[in-house]
């Protein structure tokens, strides 16, 4: 029988001494010296070829005999050009990469590690971002399991590297040095500028420097983020410049005239000028984040949660915050911002209304029905519901409990400062299934892999303290972000496809709500268990765009029952018709999104859009199910050949009747081309089910 | 009573929607065993006689499930026994004290002898014409009609107006 050896990409190939004898030959002539036959034979004696050996393993036997026979220098020769191959095929590997990328469909199929970029098209900067992603990950996966080993031992260490590599958990942003996303306060912004980030502006005197220093200000933050950076103080920090320069009554005459040059501007021109260099240039790609627009979101309050959070709050100035203006100028931008989304696709910011309920319904009616105006307008935002202004949502999902309602007066407002240091994300549909196979019950095994990754997180919160006491985290030390009130993120993805594969029918049922109640309080019981002076834990249902494709396609290849090409980012089954809104609103109520401490949103897809009465009994429903966070997602037509956006889902341009075509929707929070997706989830996102609003 | 179950109630589903029933946030049953036979009926399944009975039961378990959240219950069809709907309709009304409204798609010209038009807050009526289209077209025969103290008041044009918004500002002063 011929014998075969397997080569490096993995084919396989008749074996050759000669191959072997004229390697060793080269090898000694390379240090002047020659191998006679003997020699080689001697040489070739230590080495045990058996059919399907591979060749890394052939070349290790060989460097040993050659040590062996003592011939040293020779095997260190023989080593160095081993290596150098080595970075060779490194390095076309890179250019391989590079090549398929430049041929790639857009920039998001062409990433290999972080496909849901929020990227509009690939160039050369974008490439420059992908190329160091893969260094990254070794780079970021060395200091955690040196930091793991340091603390807990090996074990834990070649264990969370294991479940790893086995896809049941998967660590996110790890293409990223940066910690992940914060809700900031910009107070030590308003108080010294960024001198303190390390920039060179001073603190904002006028409206003009707030709006270009703002924008500058987020730039620098978000370059030191590798997820979102909201800003949830903006408007109120605007409305205080607008008011320091034409007086806290500006809002009852916005019509009047207050630019004296030509253009003779009135103050709502003005101040909408403002809102669009802004909002325009924040959308802009970044050179800083390759090409990446940061992610940028904001909030507006009810009156409630105005007061709540903000009662105590004094400008530099002495003056408190004036509510009637600013209660104007969030009206204004949300109405401005939904009528400039017809004119360009403007992703950011993503937006949050936070509503106080009351009752069953918004306890604040104007803003109650505000709110439902905005969605019959066609807007989309998200909006955080809670019967007491104790948490808030600020960041595109994370909602955090608010432990200090006070204000400093070195760092502002206590209860806008959040986020998350790092997600770490279990895999529940394989970490049941593989339980299953092994005829265990999932709870023990569940139970193991949650303890592991909290071990995990706080190791990773020592290295972020690590980098803190180097001086490397400024937005820290500047008072932008408090490292104690900053979460270590428990993501789960998985749980709809884990409760099938045990048989759970995924409706409003007592097993289905006790298999939730469960998992997610095992999570949260680990995550008290964990929690520390400086270390808080919360567990969110990630958006699984990305993640949510990986897991079902590596799933699927391990034989695991996968029911879909991308994972539930809800409590029900996305494609699952017969659920109708109402149902979908109870699944993600309270009795399932309990445990879910960091939040979660649901994205209600209607393929129309309904009317302000319509939308405002959503929102009753909304509170009665105790659903806390939500958005409404009718797609967007943008037509290629002739730029229109329409706020309805088309098929044909109501312009130039063109049937080419493309869609916005919602993706983690923010508006984006269908065609802008990844392959995958462009697949995803053509089956994604809009519930029909009619049965006409 | 045999003539009764021969043409009692039968629905073969429901289902939460929008824009039947303008401004509501609407319940519709569909409602099998459809007489009507219209030609190029959008769902003819619903002509066939199949489905569960439905009774003040089934509107009682469906209001228990969705009583709070919805602001009325659309009949979808139910031309066959029209009493039984004028029935169920009084019930919703009684049961939830005038909380949930009601409505009904028939497709017969006109209301039947001696129904009380009371029990119901909107009604559409006429059959599907292939020729002249649904509610949204603009030569269409049928007709939305919303009940003010017992008087018709004619609301087609609603659908109509529906059509052809410009971008950005929807259905702003159309559906208060």
């Amino acid at each position: 029988m011929e014998t075969f050896i397997v080569k490096r990409d993995g084919k396989k190939e008749a074996f050759s001494i000669e191959k072997i004898k004229s390697a060793i030959r080269k090898a000694f002539l390379s240090v002047g010296s020659f191998a006679t036959d003997e020699v080689i034979t001697n040489i070739l004696c230590r080495v045990n070829i058996t059919s399907g050996v591979t060749v890394e393993d052939i070349q290790n036997q060989v460097e040993i005999a050659l040590m062996s026979e003592r011939y040293y220098a020779v095997a260190k020769a023989y080593m160095i050009y081993r290596q150098k191959h080595l970075e060779d095929r490194e390095v076309r590997d890179k250019l391989e990469f590079l090549m398929e990328y430049c041929n790639a469909q857009n920039a998001a199929s062409g990433s290999k590690y972080d496909a849901n970029a929020n990227v509009e098209n690939k160039n050369l900067a974008t490439l420059i971002g992908e190329l160091p992603k893969s260094n990254f990950i070794r780079l970021n996966r060395r200091m955690l399991t040196d930091r793991i080993k340091d603390i807990y031992g090996k074990e834990v260490s070649d264990r969370y590297i294991d479940l790893l590599n086995n896809h049941f958990i998967y660590k996110n942003d790890e293409t990223s040095l940066a910690n992940y996303c914060a809700s900031i306060t910009m107070y030590p912004w308003l108080i010294s500028g960024t001198a303190s980030i390390g920039g060179n502006s001073k603190a904002p005197t006028n409206l003009k420097s707030f709006c270009g220093g703002f924008i500058n200000m987020v730039f620098m933050v978000s370059s030191m983020l590798s997820g979102a950076c909201a800003t949830p103080e903006f408007l109120m920090y605007m409305n205080y410049f607008i008011g320091l320069e034409f007086g806290d009554d500006y809002y009852l005459d916005t019509d009047r005239i207050v630019d004296l040059s030509k253009k003779q501007r009135t103050l709502d021109k003005v101040i909408t000028d403002y809102f669009e260099q802004i909002v325009y240039s924040i959308n802009q790609p970044t050179g800083a984040r390759n090409f990446q627009a940061v992610f940028w979101n904001i909030s507006y309050y009810d009156s409630y949660y105005f007061n709540s959070l903000f009662e105590n709050f004094l400008f530099p100035n002495g003056s408190k915050p004036h509510w009637e203006s600013l209660n104007w100028l969030q009206k204004r931008f949300m109405k401005w911002f939904n009528r400039e989304r017809t004119k360009t696709i403007l992703t950011f910011p993503v937006e949050t209304m936070a509503l106080l309920s009351e009752n069953g319904d918004a306890k604040d009616k104007e803003y109650g029905d505000f709110t439902a105006e905005m969605y019959a307008e066609g807007h989309s935002f998200f909006t955080y519901m809670s019967d007491n202004a104790d948490s808030l949502s600020s960041c595109c999902r994370l909602r955090n409990e608010i432990t200090d309602n006070g204000f400093s007066y070195t760092l502002g407002a206590g209860g806008v400062s959040t986020g998350s240091k790092s997600v770490l994300t279990i895999n529940l549909n394989r970490c049941i299934q593989d339980s299953a196979r092994k005829g265990k019950h999932y709870l023990f095994f569940l139970e193991e892999v949650v303890d592991l990754v909290h071990k995990v997180q706080a190791a990773y919160n020592e290295n972020l303290k690590y980098m803190q006491e180097k001086g490397m985290l400024p937005l820290f030390d500047a008072g932008y972000i408090n490292m104690s009130r900053q979460y270590l993120t428990i993501g789960v993805n998985g749980l709809v496809e884990a409760a099938e594969s045990l048989g759970i029918e995924i409706t409003d049922n007592p097993r289905y709500e006790e298999f939730v109640q469960q998992v997610l309080g095992l999570i949260e019981y680990y995550n008290k268990k964990y929690r520390t002076k400086d270390m808080m834990f919360n567990c969110e249902m990630i958006p699984a765009e990305n993640v949510g494709v990986k897991h079902a396609k590596w799933d699927k290849r391990d034989g695991f029952r996968v029911n879909r090409d991308c994972y539930n980012s809800y409590f029900y089954i996305v494609e699952d018709e017969s659920l109708n809104i109402i149902d979908k609103f109870r699944l993600h109520g309270r009795k399932y999104i309990e445990h879910l401490t960091g939040g979660s949103a649901l994205h209600m897809n209607l393929d129309e859009h309904l009317s302000k009465e319509q939308y405002k009994q959503l929102l009753r429903v909304a509170v009665q199910e105790g659903c806390n966070y939500f958005t409404f997602n009718i797609p967007n037509t943008v037509c290629n050949a002739c730029g229109h956006i329409d706020k309805h889902n088309l098929r044909e341009c109501p312009i130039c009747k063109s049937h080419d075509l493309d869609y916005l929707t919602r993706i983690i929070g923010y508006m984006k081309r269908v065609s802008n997706f990844s392959e995958s989830r462009q697949i995803e996102a053509a089956q994604r089910h809009y519930a029909t609003v009619s049965e006409l | 009573m045999k003539l009764r179950n021969v043409i009692m109630l039968q629905y073969l589903n429901y289902n939460i929607v929008f824009q039947e029933v303008p401004g509501e946030v609407t319940l519709a049953i569909n409602l099998s065993n459809c007489p009507n036979r219209c030609k190029g009926c959008h769902s003819p399944f619903l002509q066939e006689n199949k489905g569960d009975v439905l009774d003040e039961a089934v509107i009682k378990a469906l209001l228990a499930k969705y009583g709070e959240a919805i602001t009325c219950i659309c009949f979808m069809g139910g031309d066959a026994d029209p009493q039984m709907v004028g029935q169920l309709c009084s019930y919703i009304k009684s049961y939830t004290n005038g909380q949930v409204k009601t409505a009904w798609y028939s497709g017969k010209q006109k209301l039947p002898d001696g129904f009380d038009v009371m029990q119901l807050n909107y009604l559409k009526l006429g059959p599907y014409v292939e020729s002249l289209g649904g509610l949204d077209s603009p030569d269409t025969n049928q007709r939305f009609y919303v009940i003010v103290r017992g008087e018709l008041m004619d609301q087609s044009i609603f659908f109509q107006k529906k059509k052809g918004f410009p971008s950005g500002i929807l259905l702003q002063d159309s559906c208060n």
